[in-house]
């Protein structure tokens, strides 16, 4: 084995370690029928992009991954989106518009009543940005849960996902009836 | 499973299935409806939009079909011929499982070319909570199940012997100390008031006072005697259930639940219901009797003064009423942070060399006392609640008793009531408002113990998701193991294993090799049956693992893990663990054949030497040693060994490889090791890839066909050589 093979499996083998902190004003997306999003990023084009927040509790627009997957299935990631708030006003509509749908979680803005059936599942009654809902938890203490003093976070029976962003702000009988459950 | 949920408008021909979906391909909300139809083995995919076609797509033209779950989202997504992917709608979670199910018929198509056009109806779910319905029967999350605390009632069921006991002489020295004011009665209006100079009828009242004194404090030790036998054995039971059914949980439910979570239902709420029960389980029998007898006698006594006692009584009820479901909140809340205090207790001390290591322990102390402070505060609020408005029901109470002090008095001083009937009417006014009190302090008691029975009885309603079948044998294991298109996924429908089908001989010692997170772990876990496979079958000695009871597999498989647990005790305990009762010189043996007899002789106290909480006191390849010695005492049919040399430097590696050619002679096993020298002496090699049945076959063989295990064995030789190239420079 030469030299030069030597240092691109160096190169391969440690580039997971850095983190690439990508420069906003390079950055271009498209949306591909693949459902997710190409990059063009300093000249070079990457396909099936998934961006991921890195911290959707605390953050919904910093710290963002960029990665995709090579034709083996493995992870790859380009570079992390340190604040979108240094995109473009174009590409920062695409890439939020990707975040939104990819973490789709309508907000709680009300709960009229919550039945524990003292089985560990919940049965909450709540409006939501979608709509009214009873939403079934199973597991409470593990799937409806404080993330912080504020945060409630809710994943119900069917995997989908429900937040408050701080419950303080709820009208006052709904917090009443979180305050046995959060 | 229903796979035509909503039509489009107008429909095409012949619709197979048709789904509705709120997400178009580009992300965007919509009213979706996916639809497969077609005729004659030409069948289309079509995407309504807002109720247009808006794609058509040939099914024929894709060569694969999945749904990928995303975080709130989940799309499906197609694979044409030419490589290009197409998502072609997403939808919320709700809807993952019939689009899963869907990608499934989708994908058998492209298999055999027939389209299965029978998906069944969906399992019937419960009209309240919407989850799906056991056999059809009575919901078990909505059926009425009755009062929890009744429920814990029933329970007393087999020490009724000692309860009933219990409440017969309770009952008995209540019936003596309502006799008492009568016999102050006697003394007062007979002896005291007239000042008449009788020592001998004095003398009888007062001896008879003292009989009756002293058969009530025998009533009362026979009472405490079996109303604690009674309430000590119910919570033993209960926490022997508890401990019993989290031992019988699957390794899924285990999973859910944190040690210090467990552990506080084990004792915590077990012993506040054996406290609730010695406190008040027979004294709610009792009090409502003596209220019962007590009101009669004061309403025979004086209707009027009686009426005056009472007054009070509703306002306070309404008073107490209310305050039950605020207490329920507040002790629900007590709960959940003793709870909470509990996982962090267990999890700082269980982590404590992690915490210790990193220097963190101020960090933790602040972190502990944080949770410590929100339990006090909880508890804090809880108990403020209450005794803010205690004091105030019980002023309301005795207001009664100031009017039948004034109406009593003024009656004894109109000569139409003596001064022993006004003592003794007060003396059981008072006693009337024993039980009233008592009855006042119940939502406070009763909330903290219901929430805690709730707690219990959640864990008792488990059902067990690894169950044996009704017609379960058990096995003498011989140690053939087939696996037969398995297909296993943590989460249903994320299959981490995908059609695993390859065949395991008798005796054959067998490598499981591939990359981290391909599904190594996850094979053992399902020969183990520590889950169930998803789809597939497992058989060993040609018998489905489904068929073989839990027990009978698991005593004939041994296991030596990477990690060794050895449970706080001896060597000898530990070892012996595999085969309690096992003669010593057994033990010898095993620890001989497992190179652990050597190092065991130079400890202070040979066998008998305490390993410590979780050994910590021996060393890494010590514990692997005993691990393995425990393996071999265990004589299993099947060994499985689970990185059992990975954590270990190349000489301990070279003495613990020695102990395990001892241990997997003449047995099936199966190693899983990332270094893939470790595997150099086995008969075959499975590799994994991406979650399927790569290629299997000699390392030999498998290095000449230069596939998945030729690059990995690559990899790693590279990965070697740079690391000691880099050690050299350094």
């Amino acid at each position: 084995m030469n030299e030069n093979q030597i240092n691109d499996i160096d190169q391969q083998l440690y580039k997971i370690d850095r983190l690439t902190l990508l420069d906003c004003k390079q950055i271009s997306f498209r949306k591909e029928k693949s459902g997710f999003l190409t990059l063009t990023y300093k000249g070079e084009t990457f396909h099936r992009i998934d961006p991921t927040r890195l911290i959707p509790f605390f953050s919904k627009t910093t710290y963002i991954s960029l990665s995709y997957e090579n034709g083996e299935r493995e992870f790859c990631e380009v570079g992390v989106i340190k604040d979108m708030k240094e995109l473009d006003e174009e590409q920062y509509g695409i890439l939020d518009s990707f975040l939104e749908y990819k973490y789709y979680m309508p907000e709680i803005t009300k709960v009229s009543g919550i039945r524990d059936n003292m089985q560990g599942s919940i049965f909450v009654r709540a409006d939501t940005t979608s709509g009214e809902k009873t939403i079934c938890v199973r597991d409470w203490y593990q799937n409806f849960r404080m993330l912080t003093d504020k945060y409630l976070y809710v994943n119900d029976a069917d995997g989908n996902k429900y937040f408050c962003s701080d419950i303080n702000k709820l009208d006052r009988k709904s917090r009443s009836v979180l305050e046995m459950f959060t | 499973m229903d796979l035509r949920l909503k039509l489009p408008e107008p429909a095409p021909e012949g619709v197979v299935y048709s789904l509705p979906f709120g997400f178009a391909p580009d992300g965007e909300k919509c009213d979706g409806v996916f639809t497969v139809a077609g005729k004659d083995g030409c069948y289309h995919i079509y995407i309504y939009i807002n109720g247009t076609a808006e794609e058509k797509y040939p099914l024929k033209d894709f060569r694969e079909f999945r749904c990928r779950q995303q975080i709130g989202t989940s799309m499906a997504q197609g694979e044409l011929k030419n490589g290009d992917v197409l998502c072609l709608c997403a939808f919320t979670q709700d809807l993952f499982l019939r689009y899963a199910q869907l990608m499934k018929l989708l994908e058998h198509y492209l298999r055999t070319g027939e389209l299965l056009t029978d998906t069944g109806d969906d399992e019937p779910v419960c009209h309240r909570c919407g989850l799906p319905l056991e056999n059809g029967q009575e919901c078990v999350f909505c059926k009425s199940k009755g009062s929890t605390m009744l429920r814990l009632l029933k329970r007393i069921g087999p020490y009724k012997k000692y309860f009933i006991t219990a409440v017969v002489c309770t009952v008995f020295s209540e019936l003596i100390w309502v006799l008492m004011p009568y016999l102050d009665r006697l003394m007062i209006d007979r002896y005291v008031t007239p000042k008449l100079k009788d020592y001998s009828g004095l003398a009888a009242i007062a001896l008879m006072a003292v009989t009756l004194l002293l058969m009530a404090g025998a009533s009362e030790y026979l009472n405490m005697k079996n109303s604690f036998r009674a309430a000590l054995n119910l919570g033993r039971d209960l926490r022997e259930e508890v401990f019993e059914k989290s031992q019988q949980m699957s390794m899924g439910m285990v999973s859910k639940r944190t040690a210090g979570e467990l552990i506080n239902r084990v004792s915590g709420d077990a012993a506040k219901l054996e406290e609730f029960i010695t406190a008040n389980g027979k004294d709610a029998i009792v009090k409502i009797l003596s209220l019962l007898i007590i009101g009669v006698l004061l309403f025979v006594m004086d209707w009027r003064l009686a009426l005056m006692t009472i007054l009070p009584v509703p306002v306070v009820f309404l008073i107490v009423g209310k305050l039950f479901d605020m207490m329920a909140i507040r002790y629900t809340k007590v709960w959940k942070t003793s709870t909470a205090h509990s996982e962090v207790l267990h999890d700082i001390l269980n982590g404590i060399r992690v915490v210790k290591s990193f220097g963190s322990e101020s960090r933790e102390i602040a972190h502990y006392e944080n949770c410590s402070m929100k339990w006090a505060r909880a508890c804090v609020r809880a108990e403020i609640m209450w005794y803010l408005t205690i004091p105030l029901s019980e002023f309301i109470l005795t207001l009664g008793n100031f009017f039948v002090l004034y109406f009593g008095g003024k009656m004894v001083l109109g000569h139409t009531m003596t001064l022993g009937q006004l003592i003794q009417f007060t003396t059981y006014v008072a006693m009337l408002y024993e039980p009233i009190n008592w009855m006042i302090h119940i939502p406070r008691t009763l909330a903290d113990a219901s929430v805690s029975a709730g707690k219990v009885f959640e864990i008792l309603d488990l059902r067990p998701d690894v169950v044996d079948s009704t017609d379960a044998v058990d096995l003498d294991i011989k140690g053939d193991i087939e696996f037969d298109g398995v297909y296993f996924g943590y989460k249903v429908y994320n299959p981490v294993l995908k059609d695993i089908s390859c065949h395991i001989k008798q005796g054959e010692m067998v490598g499981i090799v591939g990359h981290s997170g391909v599904g190594k772990s996850t094979m053992i876990n399902l020969i183990l049956r520590l889950y169930d496979c998803t789809q597939g079958e497992i058989r060993i000695d040609g018998v489905p693992i489904k068929n073989i009871s839990q027990k009978s597999l698991r005593s004939q498989i041994g296991v030596v893990l990477q990690e060794t647990f050895l449970f706080d005790g001896s060597v000898l305990d530990n070892i012996a663990y595999a085969k309690p009762g096992a003669p010593f010189e057994d033990v010898i043996k095993a620890a001989k054949a497992a190179y652990a007899h050597e190092f065991i002789t130079r400890l202070p106290d040979g066998y008998n030497t305490h390993v410590g909480n979780k050994g910590f006191q021996l060393s890494g390849g010590e514990r692997q040693r005993i691990a393995i010695a425990r393996a071999l005492l265990h004589d299993p049919k099947i060994m499985i060994l689970d990185e059992a040399t990975a954590s270990l430097d190349t000489r301990t590696e070279k003495q613990i490889q020695n102990a395990l050619a001892e241990l997997t002679e003449g047995r099936t096993t199966i190693a899983i090791a990332h270094r893939l020298s470790t595997l150099s002496g086995a008969d075959r090699l499975i590799v994994l890839d991406k979650g399927r049945l790569a290629e299997t076959g000699t390392h030999s063989e498998l290095m000449s066909r230069e596939g998945v295990y030729y690059r990995l064995v690559m990899a790693q030789r590279q990965t070697t050589k740079m690391r000691a190239v880099k050690t050299e420079q350094a």
